[in-house]
C-alpha cells in the first residue's frame, strides 16, 4: 500500500520526462533552415564589413584628420558608453552559449543601427548621406537574418533592447542627448568623436560576428550533437 | 658591467675600486675629440701613455692628458698611463668608439591569435658599442606587460587580455647604450597584426594511373592554438620547375587538395600558405616541395636491373646462335611470361580501382 504512490511518482516522473523529450524540437543545430540561415547571416557580416571598411575611411577622410590618422588612437569619452562593446574576454566568448551569443549580436547592432541612423540624419553631404542611407539599410537585414537563426533555432524572438531600456525613439535634433551630453548641442569635436566611435565600434563587432557565425556554422555539423545543451527557453 | 670611481677630494692615490681586470671603459662617439686622463693625477704629474703596450705620439700630449681628435673605430684599444718617477700603472682605459643608437625597426605580429603576440625589433645603424632595449606596450593607458624572449634577444612576449578590442595597441622599444638612446613607436589593432605560421608537413603524392594528378596535403601550424574555433583558409600555389607562372587555388575547411591540371612527366614545385578565416594577413609560404605526377611506365614492371624487353626479343627472334641453345630458349620463355606478367599487372590495378 506505501509503496503505490511511490511507484505513481515515479511512472508520473517518467512520463513527464518523456513528453518533455518528444517536446524538444528534435532540430536544433542540425536543422537545415538554421544552418542556412547561419550561413546567410555569416556572408551578410562579411558583406558589411567591406562595405563599411569602404563607407568609413570615405566618411574619416569627410571628417578630416586627426579622424582619418591611421593611427589615431583616442581615449574614450564618457558619452560614448552606450555603444554596444564587441570586446570579450577570450573564455567567457568561447563558453556563450549559442542563444546568448545570438542574442549578444542582435541587441548590439540593434543599438548601432539606431545610433547609425541618427548619425545619417546629421549628414550634411547628400551623397555621404546615401551611402550610409544605404548601409543601414543592409544593417537592418544583418538584424533581421540574425533573428531569423534565432527563431530556426527555436528560440524566441529577443525584445527590442531599445524599448527595453526606454531609450527615446528617432529625432533629428536630439540625436547625441543619448550620448548624455548637456542639454546644449554637443561640440562638433565631440560628436565626430562620437561618430569615429561608433564605426569603429560596428566595425569591431562585424569582425566578431563573422567569428560569431562561424563558431554557430561549426557547432551545426551532425557530429558534434550539441542538443544536450540547448532547450528552448520557455516563458 | 664595468663600474669606475672618481676620487674628487684629498686624492693622493687614484683608487684602485674597479672592475676585477681593473680596467675602466670609456664610450666615446665617431668623429668626436677624445680626452684621455690618467686617473686622478693633476696637471703638474709626468706620465706616460701606451696603447695597446705601443708608446704613443708625444705630439698628442697636452700636459697629462692625452688628445685624440676625429675619433674613428681604429682608436679602440686599450691605453695605459705611467707615473714617470715611479714607473707606476695608474690607469688603464678600455676605448670604445661607437655611436648613439638610430631609432629602431619594430615589428609586432600575432601568430597564436587569440591567446597573444611578440614584438621583434632591430637596429638598421650598428651602433659599435653594446645596447639595451626596453619594451612598453599599452593599450589606452593600461599597461601590458611582456615577458622577453628566453632565446631571442631582441624579442618580447604579450597577451592579448581581451578580444575584439576597439582600443588600439602602443608598443613603443627604447634603444639605450653609453652614448644616447632613441625610442621607436608602433600603434596597431588587435587584427591587423595577425598572420599565422605557414602550413606544417606538406606533401605531395602521385597518384597511380592518373597522369595529370598531384595529391597535396598539408596541416595546420601547430603554433594556431584554435584550429576549430579560428579557422584556418588555404592558399596554394604550384608550377613546373621550368615554368615561372604560379597556378594558384584558395581553399576553406580542407587540409588536402587534388591538383588535375598538371602536365605530364613535368617536376612541380609547390607551397601552401594559411590565413584565418575573416582576420589579418597572410602567412609566408611553406618551404617548397617538389613531387611528379605519375608516369606510364614503358618497360614492364619486372626487375629494373634486367635489361630491357626489346633488346631480349631481337637477340631472341634473330637467328639463333647455335651453341647455347638453352639460353635462347631461356629467353624466349622470359619474353614469353613477361608480357602476360604486365597484363596482368594493369588488369589488377583496373579492378583495384574500380572496388
Amino acid at each position: 500500500f506505501s509503496l503505490f504512490p511511490g511507484i505513481s511518482a515515479l511512472v508520473t516522473f517518467l512520463l513527464a520526462a518523456l513528453l518533455n523529450t518528444l517536446a524538444v524540437p528534435a532540430m536544433n543545430l542540425t536543422d537545415p533552415t538554421a544552418k542556412v540561415s547561419i550561413q546567410k547571416t555569416y556572408d551578410l557580416t562579411k558583406y558589411l564589413e567591406h562595405q563599411l571598411s569602404t563607407l568609413a575611411s570615405t566618411y574619416l577622410n569627410y571628417l578630416g584628420p586627426p579622424f582619418n590618422d591611421p593611427d589615431f588612437s583616442p581615449p574614450r569619452v564618457n558619452g560614448t558608453t552606450q555603444i554596444p562593446s564587441a570586446t570579450v574576454d577570450f573564455e567567457l566568448w568561447r563558453g556563450l552559449n549559442d542563444r546568448l551569443r545570438l542574442v549578444e549580436n542582435y541587441r548590439a547592432y540593434s543599438v548601432l543601427l539606431r545610433y547609425l541612423e541618427l548619425m545619417t540624419q546629421d549628414l550634411s553631404c547628400p551623397e555621404l548621406r546615401r551611402h550610409f542611407n544605404h548601409f543601414c539599410t543592409s544593417l537592418q537585414g544583418l538584424i533581421v537574418s540574425i533573428a531569423s537563426v534565432m527563431t530556426s533555432l527555436g528560440y524566441p524572438p529577443p525584445a527590442h533592447p531599445l524599448r527595453v531600456r526606454g531609450v527615446p525613439g528617432v529625432s533629428g535634433g536630439g540625436a547625441w542627448a543619448l550620448a548624455g551630453t548637456a542639454s546644449s548641442a554637443p561640440s562638433t569635436f565631440l560628436k565626430k568623436m562620437d561618430d569615429f566611435w561608433l564605426l569603429k565600434e560596428l566595425q569591431i563587432w562585424l569582425w566578431r560576428s563573422a567569428k560569431d557565425f562561424n563558431r554557430l556554422k561549426k557547432r551545426s555539423l551532425p557530429q558534434t550533437a550539441a542538443v544536450h545543451n540547448h532547450r528552448p527557453h520557455r516563458h | 658591467m664595468n663600474f669606475y670611481c672618481k676620487c674628487s677630494n684629498l686624492c693622493s692615490l687614484p683608487p684602485s675600486l674597479s672592475s676585477s681586470s681593473g680596467v675602466r671603459i670609456q664610450y666615446e662617439r665617431i668623429g668626436s675629440d677624445v680626452t684621455m686622463q690618467c686617473g686622478t693625477l693633476g696637471s703638474d704629474a709626468s706620465i706616460t701613455w701606451k696603447v695597446n703596450g705601443s708608446d704613443v705620439d708625444t705630439s698628442v700630449l697636452e700636459g697629462p692628458n692625452l688628445i685624440l681628435r676625429n675619433v674613428t673605430l681604429s682608436y679602440n684599444g686599450l691605453y695605459s698611463c705611467f707615473e714617470d718617477s715611479s714607473g707606476d700603472l695608474q690607469d688603464q682605459i678600455s676605448l670604445r668608439i661607437g655611436s648613439p643608437p638610430r631609432e629602431p625597426v619594430v615589428t609586432c605580429r600575432s601568430n597564436t591569435y587569440p591567446k597573444g603576440f611578440y614584438c621583434t625589433w632591430y637596429l638598421p645603424f650598428p651602433t659599435y658599442i653594446p645596447n639595451d632595449f626596453e619594451l612598453t606596450a599599452l593599450q589606452n593607458t593600461k599597461e601590458i606587460e611582456c615577458q622577453r624572449d628566453a632565446v631571442h634577444k631582441n624579442k618580447c612576449h604579450l597577451k592579448f587580455y581581451q578580444m575584439f578590442s576597439s582600443l588600439k595597441y602602443k608598443v613603443t622599444v627604447t634603444a639605450k647604450n653609453a652614448l644616447g638612446k632613441s625610442s621607436a613607436t608602433i600603434t596597431f589593432d588587435e587584427f591587423s597584426i595577425v598572420k599565422p605560421d605557414p602550413p606544417e608537413k606538406v606533401t605531395a603524392k602521385p597518384i597511380p594511373d592518373n597522369p595529370r594528378r598531384l595529391e597535396v596535403a598539408w596541416q595546420t601550424p601547430s603554433s594556431w592554438p584554435e584550429p576549430d574555433t579560428f579557422p584556418l583558409k588555404f592558399f596554394l600555389r604550384y608550377r613546373p620547375l621550368i615554368l615561372d607562372k604560379w597556378q594558384h587555388v584558395e581553399l576553406s575547411d580542407t587540409n588536402s587538395h587534388t591538383i588535375t591540371d598538371a602536365c605530364t612527366g613535368k617536376e612541380y614545385i609547390i607551397q601552401v600558405a594559411a590565413k584565418d578565416n575573416d582576420i589579418g594577413t597572410w602567412s609566408d609560404w611553406s618551404v617548397p616541395i617538389h613531387a611528379t605526377p605519375w608516369m606510364e611506365e614503358l618497360k614492364p614492371p619486372t626487375n629494373e636491373n634486367q635489361p630491357p624487353l626489346i633488346t631480349t626479343t631481337t637477340s631472341s627472334s634473330s637467328v639463333p646462335p647455335q651453341s647455347p641453345s638453352y639460353q635462347v630458349s631461356a629467353t624466349t620463355r622470359n619474353s614469353a611470361t613477361t608480357i602476360p606478367r604486365t597484363v596482368s599487372l594493369l588488369l589488377g590495378i583496373t579492378i583495384f580501382l574500380f572496388i
